[in-house]
């Protein structure tokens, strides 16, 4: 068992050693240290604050403070924590169907996929730090023998979240596993939102405010958030010097992480075990299925795509966490914003969401070409220009990040205090068209440049290599920076119109560039197709 | 005496490509004549992919120059593509849409309009005998089903030179004995020209007109299957130009070492 255990860590220290080794590597090194390098100093500081939260709720011995404060460090670090794991995407597991064939018992290897993508995940170091910080915090407000079971305590709930986690993403990845399921599925989540906004365009009195209302009633079921409320009792009673009061919700948490692991194993196992007999969509004849669209070349292009992006698990997950994240900002972000703030201010949950839909698909801007695979060698053997390729792919995400945005602005609208100016849509539909050619033209650069064979599978492997995903960061910064000068300049003007001028000027200069820059980017990835089939054709997801 | 004038489907001069400083394929001279079915092969590693690709311009050629259907393929490659067909080494498939999807798409992207793509879709379902299995995604597919997808992507467009890069392998003999009847059929029923790479010599001697065997990069015969097999069989007249290099010796002494020693 020891031997088969590190037979395995050695594969994926070589794997990960190959990586850095490979060509691009050592850009792939350099990103990886740089992540770092920003994650230690992040979760240096969360783990300051959340240190300070844990000092005060010790310190105070029992009551409010204390209970409040100890459910603040474990409902916000669970919340924080689920939501990025599930956004960010980048946990590096084994995939189990590969590894069947061996005579390793299957849960010892997926056991071993979870703690692989731990330790190689950058933001791993911020929930440790931050878990470290309330440790700390808690040590030095009352220092003790407690602190043994409360470190035990902090290291079920870090297990308890990393389980959970992989639950969802198992859950999400089959329940959906009907590819017809998945696609209406998707529609339908799109659609019902966009469905809302219509209607409350159209409503002056606003009648989905009272569904509101049922909200502190969800309270109630916050137990569905186990890996936060066992602790969060646990910590209440250790808090306030209650140690044996702890014990049973320490071992209610270990039991729920036995569980759900056992759980999401079984799923993944499932899974595994299903692969390639899924006979899905069987049954359709020749041409039955398509969008209708008429045309030769750039129909078939669009079509494609669209289909490609409804069938991409990462696409459909979007499509759900979108609402869910806007819902989450319009409960706790859009209340804190007073009303004298101005109407520019106001708006800036609504301009949020229209730039979030474009970072939420970042991984297919970045790494436009990942998912294709061998399908990738079509483009170059069919007799078109490489830049009608990129046109369709752009108008595609555009189209479907257009979706993603509607349906955030339908939350923020329902869900929210509707603290936003009437005006706000109009121009959040702006700086939505102004920000998308400069992504979608700096990142399809970066996908001819830095091409990486994608998995289709969600919780496996990540959509876009490390280096990629660093410069994807420095390019929406920097759009984030260009788009928000006009944003200040209106602050201070109280002027919205010029802020929208702002937005469209810029979104005007990005089409003319977009327009002069995609058959350049086309000649490149012409170029470019030595390096680029083997990178996307490839078996390294 | 002159030779008499034949027209080439492929024909190349001096083709070369070099990976890391070593040559993969070294001065090729191919000429493949239109209306031929030629056989391109050799022993694994020897190049018969590599000159595929740069024929079919999914890689670049170091140096040398290679013109198909007559047009030159670093100039003209847009108009020639539209007239090839292409089964690439590792296929060239988009696993998350179903085979009539695939299909269609492929036909479309070629130039046909939806209509006629989506109807040849259809028969060429029906002919490659994935009639039933048009509704399910190509990931689905068996690797057989793959490889008889992937022909008739390769055909949608009623190409006149078609590019087959290992098409027998990793399939079972009914799924080859389908593919060589068709195949067939292309040929006798059309002036269509095929350029096939494979090292089932005894599929291929009962398939080709025209042979050449690449060997560590070179070109080292070419000719009609006649002119190259000469008195023996195309295998024996493979095994004696390529050489038998495995080294002589024992090895492997282990294997079954468990059995007797229980």
């Amino acid at each position: 068992m020891t031997e088969q255990l590190r037979v395995l860590a050695e594969l994926r220290a070589r794997l990960l050693w190959r990586r850095f080794t490979a060509r691009g590597g050592i850009a792939e090194g350099v990103a990886s240290v740089v992540l770092l390098a920003i994650a230690v100093p992040v979760g240096l500081g969360f783990a300051v604050a959340v240190g300070f939260g844990a000092y005060q709720a010790v310190k105070a011995g029992g009551g409010l403070r204390t209970d409040v404060g100890a459910s603040a460090i474990f409902f916000g670090l669970w919340q924080t924590w689920t939501a990025v794991s599930l956004t960010l995407n980048d946990r590096e597991g084994l995939d189990l169907r590969r590894f069947l064939v061996f005579p390793i018992p299957p849960g010892r290897v997926y056991a071993m996929g979870l703690l692989t993508g731990i330790l190689g995940d950058p933001m791993g170091v911020v929930w440790g730090a931050m878990l470290g910080g309330v440790f700390v915090g808690a040590a030095i407000a009352r220092p003790g023998a407690w602190l043994v079971l409360f470190l035990l305590l902090l290291a079920a709930f870090a297990v308890a979240t990393i389980i959970f986690v992989a639950l969802l993403q198992e859950l999400l990845s089959a329940v959906l596993s009907t590819r017809r399921i998945r696609e209406w599925a998707m529609l339908g989540s799109v659609g019902a939102s966009v469905g809302i906004l219509a209607l409350l365009l159209w409503s002056a009195d606003r009648p989905f405010r009272a569904a509101v209302d049922f909200l502190p009633t969800l309270r109630i079921v916050q137990w569905l958030a186990w890996p936060a409320a066992f602790p969060a009792a646990a910590a209440r009673a250790l808090f306030a010097g209650r140690a044996a009061e702890s014990l049973p919700w320490i071992a209610g948490l270990v039991a729920g992480t036995a569980f759900t692991g056992w759980i999401a194993y079984r799923i993944a196992l499932a899974q595994a075990l299903g692969a390639g007999a899924s006979g899905e969509g069987s049954g359709g004849g020749p041409g039955t299925v398509g969008l209708g669209w008429r045309g030769g070349r750039v129909g078939a292009l669009l079509e494609k795509e669209v289909l490609y992006l409804f069938r991409q698990p990462l696409a459909r997950v979007d499509a759900f966490l979108a609402p869910v994240i806007m819902a989450v900002v319009a409960l706790k972000v859009e209340p804190r914003i007073p009303v004298e703030a101005g109407e520019v201010v106001r708006a800036l949950p609504l301009f949020g969401a229209a730039l979030y839909a474009h970072l939420l698909l970042q991984a297919f801007w970045l790494n436009a070409f990942g998912w294709e695979r061998g399908g990738a060698r079509a483009f170059f053997l069919a007799p078109m220009d490489l830049s009608w390729v990129l046109r369709a792919k752009a108008l595609v995400l555009y189209g479907y990040s257009l979706l993603l945005f509607l349906a955030s602005a339908a939350v923020l609208a329902s869900v929210g205090k509707g603290t936003a100016p009437a005006w706000a849509f109009a121009g959040a539909l702006v700086l939505h068209a102004a920000a998308a050619p400069w992504l979608l033209l700096a990142g399809y650069l970066v996908s001819i440049l830095r091409p990486k064979a994608a998995s289709f599978a969600i919780q496996r492997s990540s959509a876009v290599s490390t280096f990629s995903g660093l410069i994807g960061m420095g390019i929406i910064s920097a759009v984030m920076g260009i788009f928000a000068v006009p944003a200040l300049l209106a602050v201070r003007s109280e002027s919205p119109s010029a802020l929208v001028a702002g937005w469209g000027i810029l979104g005007l200069l990005g089409a003319w560039a977009f327009r002069k820059a995609i058959p350049r980017e086309a000649r490149l990835l012409a170029d470019r197709r030595d390096e680029f089939l083997p990178a996307v054709c490839g078996d390294d997801a | 005496m002159d030779e008499p004038f034949v027209p080439l489907a492929v024909e190349t001069r001096a083709l070369t490509r070099i990976f890391d400083g070593k040559p993969a394929v070294s001065r090729l001279d191919l000429r493949v004549p239109v209306g031929a079915f030629y056989g391109f092969l050799g022993p694994n590693g020897a190049g018969k992919s590599t000159t595929m690709k740069m024929l079919t311009g999914l890689l670049r050629p170091t140096s040398g120059e290679a013109r198909v259907l007559g047009a030159d393929l670093s100039r003209d490659g847009l108009s020639v593509k539209g007239r090839i067909g292409v089964v690439p080494d590792g296929l060239a498939l988009f696993e998350r849409l179903s085979g009539a999807e695939m299909l269609r798409i492929q036909g479309q992207l070629y130039g046909l309009e939806r209509k006629v793509s989506a109807l040849r879709a259809g028969e060429l379902l029906e002919a490659m005998e994935l009639a039933g299995e048009g509704g399910k995604l190509v990931q689905d597919y068996s690797h057989g089903m793959k490889k008889k997808l992937a022909l008739a992507c390769a055909l949608i467009h009623g190409p006149e030179l078609l590019f087959l890069d290992e098409p027998f392998e990793g399939i079972d003999a009914v799924a080859v004995s389908g593919i060589r009847r068709m195949l067939q059929d292309l040929v006798s029923r059309r002036s269509l020209t095929i350029f096939l790479t494979s090292h089932v010599l005894e599929v291929v001697e009962r398939l080709v007109t025209h042979v050449g065997i690449i060997h560590k990069g070179e070109l080292i015969a070419q000719g009609s299957l006649e002119e190259v097999r000469a008195t023996g069989s195309l295998e024996e007249t493979f095994i004696r130009l390529v050489g038998d290099e495995r080294p002589a010796g024992p090895g492997l002494s282990w294997l079954g070492a468990r059995e007797l020693e229980a």
